[in-house]
C-alpha cells in the first residue's frame, strides 16, 4: 500500500484529466448558485442529458472505429415523427419495433457505404443528415406531429415514467451505458472496434473482417437514436420535425470531451457519459447562473475547449508543450 | 366565369397597367418563401397560398422556397427578376442580407411585397408594402392577457413572470419580447420579469429552459413564451415538477397550445392564421399591381385567444 505520492496523483491526474475538470466545474457553479447540486436538479440535467446521451453511446463505437457520424440529429428527428405517427395509427406496441426496424435500416444503408464501399464517412453522413431531415419532412408532410389521446396511452413512461423514484430515461441511459460499455471493453468484437480504428490495414491483415465491423458500428449507433428518439417522443408525446437539429454537434462534442480521438482507436463509454455529464451540467449551471444568453454560446465552448485542453495537458504532464 | 374575367381584365387595364397586355390578361406573382417543412405554420402558409392563387384566376403564381438558405433566396430573387413576373412576394430568410436582392428588384421596376417578417429599416424604401402579422401589437397583447388574468385572480400586486424568447436575432422573436415587455408594465405595473432566456422556437429547449427556472425560482407565477410550441414545452415541465397554478400566455397559437387550453392547463395565446397571413399576402400584392393604395405595413388582425373565448376559434390545423 504505497501513500498518495507525488508520482501516483500525476499518474491519476494523466488518466483522469477530464474527471478533474468535471469536478471543477460542478464546484465552480455550486459556489455560484447553491441550487446547483439540489437534488431535483441534478435529477432534472440527467433525465434531459439522457437523450443526448443515449445517442453519444452509439457514436462513441463508430468514433473509435475511426468514423463519423453526423447523421444521428436528423435520425433523431425521423425516429420520433415516425414512432408518434404509428402510434396513433397502429398503437404503441406495434409502432415501437416498426420505428426500430426503420431506424437500423438507415444505419444498415450508412454502415454498407462506409464500411463495405468504403465511401469516406464524413461525405455519406453529411449526406445522410439532410437526406434523412428530407425524408422525415416528406413522412409527416411538415407538419408537427403529435398524439392525439395523451391520457389514454402508456407510451409515456419511456420519458416520463419513474421506477424507484428514478426517472426511466436515466434507467435507460445507465442500462444501455453498462451494456456497451461491457460489450466495448470485454468482448472480442469491442477489441476488433479499437483494432479497426487504430490501424485498419493491420487489423484486416490480422484476420478481422474490418467491413463488418464498420458494419455493426452503424447499426449500433441507429439503435442508440432510435432509443433516443423513443425517449423524446414519450416525453413531450409530439414533436416538431426539427427537433434533432444540431444534436449530432452536440453528440460528437460530448464523445470527444470524453476523450475520444476522432483519428479513431480511442475512448471509452464511461469518458463518453462524463463528456454528455459535462455539457448538460454546463448548459443547465450556465442558466442558473442567469449570464446574458448571447454570453451562454462563448462562455460553454471556451468551458469545452478548456476542459480538453486540461485533459490533454494532463496526458503530457505539462500545461504547454512545443510538440503534440 | 368567363365573363368575370373579361370584365377585370377590362377593369385592369382602365387602370392602366401594362401587365395587362404581356401576360395575356393575367399577373404573375412570384413567391419566395423562407424554409417549408421546417414547421408547420410555413407548410400550411404554402398550401393555402397555393389554394388561393389558384382559386384566383387572374393569378398565375410562381412558388418557390428558399430552404433557409440566404445565399439561394438571393439566387430566387434573381431568378424571379430574370422571368419578369409582375411582382415579387417575399418571406425573408435574413431581414439584412436579402435587401441588395429586393433592390435590384426595384430598379427592375418589379414591386416587392414582403409576407410574414419584415426586412430591416434600412430597405424598407425598396418594398412596395409588407403584408403579415404586427408582433410588437402581438407582444402588447399576450401582456394584457397575461395582466387581466392576474387581476382576476387578485395577484397583479405581486405576480413573478418569466419569458421564454424566441430565436434571437430573429425580428419576430424581438419585436414579440418588446411588445410584451413594454406593455406589461403599462397594464400590471407591479408585475416583474424575473428572468428571459430563449427558448430557440423549440419546445425541447424550452422544456429545459423552464426546468432550470423552476430551480431557480420557488415563486413564478406566470410564463410568457414567444410561441405556444414553447409554451408547451415549458407546460410540460411545470406539470413533471408538480407545480401548479401557474398562467402560461404564449403567441402564434398552435394545435398543441389550443389543446392544452382545452384542458384547463394553457390560459391564453395569439391567434394567428397561417391562411390568413398568405391570403393577406397575395390580396397585398394584387393591390399593389392593381394600383390600389397600399398602406407601407398592411398588418392582418392576430386577434386574444384565451380559455373564455376559445370557442370563437376554430382549432389551428398546425
Amino acid at each position: 500500500m504505497s501513500g498518495l505520492t507525488k508520482q501516483n496523483i500525476g499518474s491519476f491526474l494523466a488518466r483522469q484529466g477530464i474527471l478533474v475538470a468535471f469536478a471543477l466545474f460542478m464546484i465552480g457553479f455550486t459556489l455560484a448558485n447553491g441550487r446547483f447540486l439540489d437534488p431535483d436538479n441534478v435529477m432534472g440535467v440527467v433525465r434531459s442529458s439522457a437523450i443526448l446521451g443515449v445517442m453519444a453511446l452509439g457514436v462513441t463505437f463508430v468514433v473509435i472505429s475511426g468514423n463519423l457520424d453526423l447523421s444521428v440529429g436528423s435520425m433523431m428527428s425521423f425516429s420520433t415523427i415516425v414512432v408518434l405517427d404509428l402510434h396513433d395509427k397502429i398503437g404503441p406496441t406495434l409502432a415501437i419495433p416498426a420505428m426500430f426496424a426503420l431506424t437500423l435500416c438507415l444505419g444498415a444503408l450508412i454502415g454498407f457505404l462506409v464500411g463495405y464501399l468504403k465511401l469516406n464517412s464524413l461525405i455519406v453522413t453529411l449526406g445522410m443528415l439532410s437526406a434523412i431531415h428530407g425524408l422525415t419532412l416528406t413522412w409527416s408532410g411538415g407538419k408537427n406531429m403529435d398524439i392525439a389521446d395523451k391520457e389514454a396511452t402508456w407510451f409515456g413512461i419511456f420519458g416520463q415514467g419513474e421506477i424507484i423514484g428514478i426517472p426511466v430515461p436515466i434507467l435507460i441511459f445507465a442500462l444501455l451505458a453498462s451494456v456497451l460499455g461491457l460489450i466495448l471493453a470485454k468482448t472480442p468484437f469491442g477489441r476488433k472496434v479499437y483494432a479497426v480504428g487504430g490501424n485498419g490495414t493491420a487489423a484486416t491483415f490480422s484476420g478481422i473482417r474490418r467491413a463488418r465491423v464498420v458494419f455493426s458500428c452503424y447499426l449500433m449507433s441507429s439503435f442508440c437514436v432510435a432509443t433516443a428518439g423513443l425517449i423524446q417522443a414519450s416525453r413531450s408525446m409530439g414533436s416538431q420535425n426539427t427537433v434533432g437539429q444540431g444534436l449530432e454537434l452536440e453528440v460528437l462534442a460530448a464523445v470527444i470531451l470524453g476523450g475520444a480521438s476522432l483519428l479513431g482507436g480511442s475512448g471509452t463509454i464511461f469518458k463518453t457519459v462524463i463528456g454528455v455529464l459535462i455539457l448538460g451540467f454546463i448548459q443547465n449551471g450556465l442558466l442558473l447562473v442567469g449570464l446574458q444568453f448571447y454570453v451562454q454560446y462563448v462562455v460553454t465552448w471556451v468551458i469545452i475547449i478548456l476542459a480538453v485542453w486540461l485533459d490533454i495537458a494532463a496526458k503530457r504532464g505539462k500545461l504547454w508543450s512545443p510538440i503534440a | 366565369m368567363k365573363t368575370t374575367i373579361a370584365t377585370l381584365a377590362a377593369t385592369t387595364l382602365l387602370t392602366g397597367m401594362a401587365f395587362a397586355g404581356e401576360h395575356g390578361g393575367k399577373m404573375t406573382i412570384g413567391i419566395t418563401q423562407n424554409n417549408v417543412g421546417v414547421d408547420s405554420y410555413q407548410t400550411t402558409y404554402e398550401k393555402a397560398f397555393i389554394a388561393a392563387a389558384e382559386a384566383n384566376e387572374m393569378v398565375e403564381a410562381v412558388v418557390l422556397d428558399a430552404g433557409g438558405d440566404v445565399a439561394r433566396q438571393i439566387a430566387q430573387m434573381e431568378d424571379l427578376i430574370q422571368q419578369e413576373v409582375d411582382a415579387i412576394i417575399i418571406w425573408p430568410t435574413n431581414g439584412e442580407a436579402v435587401i441588395p436582392a429586393v433592390r435590384k428588384a426595384k430598379q427592375a421596376d418589379i414591386p416587392v411585397i414582403v409576407t410574414n417578417s419584415n426586412i430591416a429599416e434600412q430597405g424598407a424604401e425598396f418594398v412596395a408594402s409588407f403584408s403579415g402579422p404586427d408582433n410588437i401589437t402581438q407582444g402588447s397583447r399576450s401582456a394584457e392577457i397575461m395582466c387581466d388574468k392576474f387581476k382576476e385572480m387578485g395577484i397583479d400586486g405581486e405576480a413573478q413572470v418569466v419569458h421564454i424568447t424566441g430565436q434571437p436575432g430573429y425580428t419576430t422573436a424581438i419585436e414579440r419580447a418588446k411588445g410584451f415587455e413594454d406593455r406589461l408594465p403599462e397594464v400590471c405595473p407591479d408585475v416583474t420579469v424575473i428572468d428571459t432566456q430563449p427558448g430557440d422556437w423549440n419546445r425541447e429547449k424550452s422544456q429545459k429552459v423552464m426546468e432550470a427556472f423552476l430551480v431557480k425560482y420557488d415563486d413564478i407565477d406566470g410564463v410568457y413564451a414567444g410561441d405556444d410550441n414553447m409554451g408547451v414545452g415549458a407546460l410540460n415541465a411545470a406539470k413533471a415538477a408538480g407545480r401548479e397554478g401557474i398562467i402560461f400566455v404564449g403567441a402564434t397559437n398552435f394545435a398543441v397550445g389550443y389543446e392544452a387550453m382545452e384542458r384547463g392547463e394553457y390560459w391564453g395565446s395569439i391567434y394567428q392564421s397561417p391562411v390568413d397571413d398568405a391570403e393577406a399576402a397575395l390580396q397585398t400584392a394584387i393591390d399593389v399591381l392593381e394600383g390600389k393604395d397600399v398602406p407601407a405595413l398592411n398588418y392582418f388582425d392576430t386577434p386574444k385567444i384565451t380559455q373564455d373565448n376559445m370557442g370563437d376559434f376554430t382549432k389551428p390545423v398546425f
